[in-house]
């Protein structure tokens, strides 16, 4: 039987935040500062504030962008500030970020890192 | 001892941020029963934020909007002002007065393409949906063409010709001043049964996937008819420039999209519109159809009434002068001129939804709200027209032939030999072209169009290019076509007809786009320069009218794009045989 080696991260978090469309990319710039490796960006469209605003409504965009990015543990309460405050999170309609604690993820992760640690670990 | 391990992540936090936990539980509503256990449905009631709040909220909202008109008045009011300073050396006459008005232009526009896009066009989106379900191919030709002459009136730019109409003398080309004036409303309302037409038309040959070369054709035989038989006549003559002018006009910022959702919803009900092409088209016919009705509508007002009977009028009505009623005073004749242009197109389309087809009107407060932002807009910007625009652009026109003759408002003139100062001004005119078209927002959606439509060989910059430079060299040849008195149908037949050979040997697409290309460079900025430089030009060297400039800046990337499209298609034909060539070669051996 062939053997594959298959290198699981735990310690992981990801974070979604929704915000006005046209603002991630400021919003994933300030989480990559913050340490934060990549992030994925779709489009979508919501319902709440807005259509409790009334006329003031019309200027909160219906079209959100939605972001979500895995970060380590340790970092998640950093980018999670940055990107709330980069986003504008505290104005009414703009949006809103979530953190959910994940049991595990996985993708690639370069041999030179995983060798070092796996040195370190033992 | 013991020790414990803490994520320096936790540690730095602790240190920094102070968090406050509130529970969710704590904030949400209870849940109300009703008797018999089911959930009453929740309404929340409406929000009621903080002044700072607002601001927050509006500041962004706001500023992305202004930023998007600044940028499109600014560059070019800054060019026409460095080169009336630089190159001719002439400071501008009331500076005050002018920013204030570009200022207004710049508000009015933002307000007006806000209210645009929250009143009227869900308006238009959802009648393309509902109409072709709910009412016969008749009923639907019907409500489009009617609809075509509504937004005709609410297009921004058609107020421009009324100004430009002050500006032409009655003795010299009495008939455009009738047109212009006493029979301005007959005009607009002609321009919009052509661009009804058109759009009843367009909306047709969508349905039934007719190809747009006959059209063309057809339409432009009566085009170019009319015109030769007019440009014999000396009075009617005059009128030309004026009536090929609106038919850049027509195709602004109201007519094209509100014009284009109906055509595609209705074309997609019918089940044809799923082509890649759908849309295109209507953009041309609005733009001769007009030009035929115009003509028409000369040649009935020349059956009406005589040269000297305008002369005559005029002189009569500059005598009573004085008893300006508030609604022909400048304020006021804006605010007429802007709850005019909107209310009938707003209160059609209401019609048409609440009595033909009994649809429901979604959101009614924000509809109400962004038709009140259109006629407000309508209302600054027409405003801004008068004062900004207009001035500014007949200001520099009157000014230009300083360059190359003798000016008794402008001193040491002509300020340049004859050839270098003709030269000043062709470049001058070029350059204005090709830069307000160069950063015409629309062109750019066209051209990503175009670059998907062509596979990718027809590139998005080479579209931009081509245009910007047959809009350039169209101003120039207008431009020119003042200053050397050129009647224009020497100009505009001639074009058509190259236009015309080139339609025959392009490909659909290329034409579809060609001709749609002319319609998307004259905005509502653009047009009121342009206008109001050619009359000044004009009224400054004696000709006889300055219109016609537009109408060259329409032909101009026709051509431009037709012929790079050919250019296009032949050096793929060439690539082929190379490689065909090459193939046989290689199979010989």
């Amino acid at each position: 039987m062939v053997s594959r080696d298959f290198t699981v991260l735990v310690d992981v978090s990801m974070i979604t935040c929704i915000v006005q469309r046209g603002k991630a990319n400021e919003v994933v710039q300030a989480a990559q500062n913050a340490g934060a490796q990549g992030a994925t960006i779709y489009y979508g469209y919501g319902s709440g504030v807005r259509e409790r605003l009334g006329l003031l409504g019309l200027a909160v965009d219906v079209n959100k962008e939605i972001i979500t990015t895995l970060v380590a543990d340790d970092q998640v309460d950093l980018i999670m500030e940055q990107m709330f405050c980069v986003g504008e999170l505290d104005v009414p309609g703009a949006g809103m970020i979530y953190v959910t604690k994940l049991e595990k993820a996985a993708t690639y992760i370069p041999e030179e890192i995983v060798e070092r640690i796996t040195a370190k670990n033992s | 001892m013991s020790s414990r391990t803490i994520p320096f992540g936790k540690f730095t936090h602790e240190l920094n941020v102070h968090e406050n936990k509130y529970s969710y539980n704590e904030m949400v509503p209870p849940i109300e029963y009703a008797a018999d256990g089911s959930v009453i449905p929740r309404k929340p009631k409406d929000l009621v934020i903080s002044r700072q709040y607002v601001y927050r909220l509006l500041q962004p909202y706001v500023s992305i909007r202004f930023m998007e008109q600044v940028k499109a008045v600014v560059p070019l009011a800054l060019y026409l002002v460095l080169f009336q300073i630089l190159i001719l050396r002439q400071s501008v006459v009331d500076p005050w007065v002018i920013n204030a008005g570009l200022f207004a232009v710049i508000v009015g526009l933002m307000v007006f393409m806000e209210g645009l896009k929250v009143g009227l066009m869900p308006f238009g989106e959802l009648l393309g949906v509902a109409l072709p379900a709910k009412a016969k191919l008749q009923t639907v030709v019907a409500v489009v063409f009617l609809l075509g002459i509504g937004v005709t009136f609410a297009e921004p730019a058609i107020g421009a010709l009324q100004t430009a109409g002050s500006l032409v003398e009655v003795s010299r080309a009495p008939y455009l001043y009738a047109l212009l004036n006493d029979w301005s409303g007959t005009l607009v309302l002609m321009v919009g049964v052509g661009v009804g037409l058109a759009a009843t038309l367009g909306t047709v040959r969508f349905i039934y996937g007719w190809s747009l070369k006959p059209l063309i054709y057809v339409s432009l035989v009566p085009v170019l008819l009319i015109a030769s038989y007019m440009t014999v006549n000396p009075e009617l003559a005059t009128v030309l420039g004026l009536a090929f002018d609106c038919g850049a006009v027509t195709t602004g910022p109201v007519t094209v999209p509100l014009v284009l959702s109906l055509g595609i919803g209705i074309a997609q009900a019918g089940g044809k519109g799923c082509d890649s092409l759908s849309g295109f088209g209507i953009v041309t016919l609005a733009s001769l159809f007009p030009i035929i009705a115009v003509m028409l509508l000369t040649l009935y007002v020349a059956t009406q009434t005589t040269p000297e009977e305008i002369i005559a009028a005029a002189q009569a009505a500059s005598a009573a002068q004085e008893t300006l009623s508030w609604s022909q005073a400048s304020p006021g004749v804006e605010i007429v001129g802007g709850v005019r242009a909107i209310v009938p197109l707003v209160a059609f389309l209401l019609l048409v939804m609440v009595v033909l087809l009994r649809e429901k009107i979604p959101n009614p407060r924000n509809i109400a709200f962004g038709i009140f932002l259109c006629v407000l807009g309508m209302i600054i910007f027409n405003l801004g027209l008068s004062y900004g625009l207009s001035m500014l652009g007949s200001q520099s026109g009157s000014l230009v032939p300083a360059a190359f003759t003798e000016l008794p408002q402008v001193e040491d003139s002509p300020l340049y030999i004859l050839a270098v100062g003709l030269f000043i001004s062709f470049a001058f005119a070029w350059l204005l072209g090709f830069g307000a078209t160069l950063a015409e927002p629309a062109l750019n959606a066209l051209g990503i169009t175009v670059q998907n439509l062509t596979n990718g060989s027809f590139k998005k910059t080479t579209l931009l290019y081509a245009v910007s430079f047959g809009v350039g060299t169209g101003i120039a040849i207008g431009v020119a076509k003042i200053v050397f008195e050129i009647p224009i149908a020497y100009l505009l037949v001639p074009g058509y007809l190259v236009a015309i050979v080139l339609t025959y040997f392009s490909s659909e697409e290329f034409v579809n786009v060609a001709w749609d290309s002319a319609g998307v460079t004259t905005g509502p900025v653009t047009v009121p320069l342009v206008l109001a430089m050619g009359l000044g030009f004009g009224n400054t060297l004696g000709s006889v009218e300055g219109f016609g400039i537009l109408s060259m800046a329409s032909i101009g990337p026709i051509i431009a794009v037709l012929s790079t499209g050919l250019y296009i298609k032949w050096k793929i034909a060439r690539r082929h045989a190379a490689s065909t060539e090459l193939a046989e070669q290689v199979g010989g051996i």
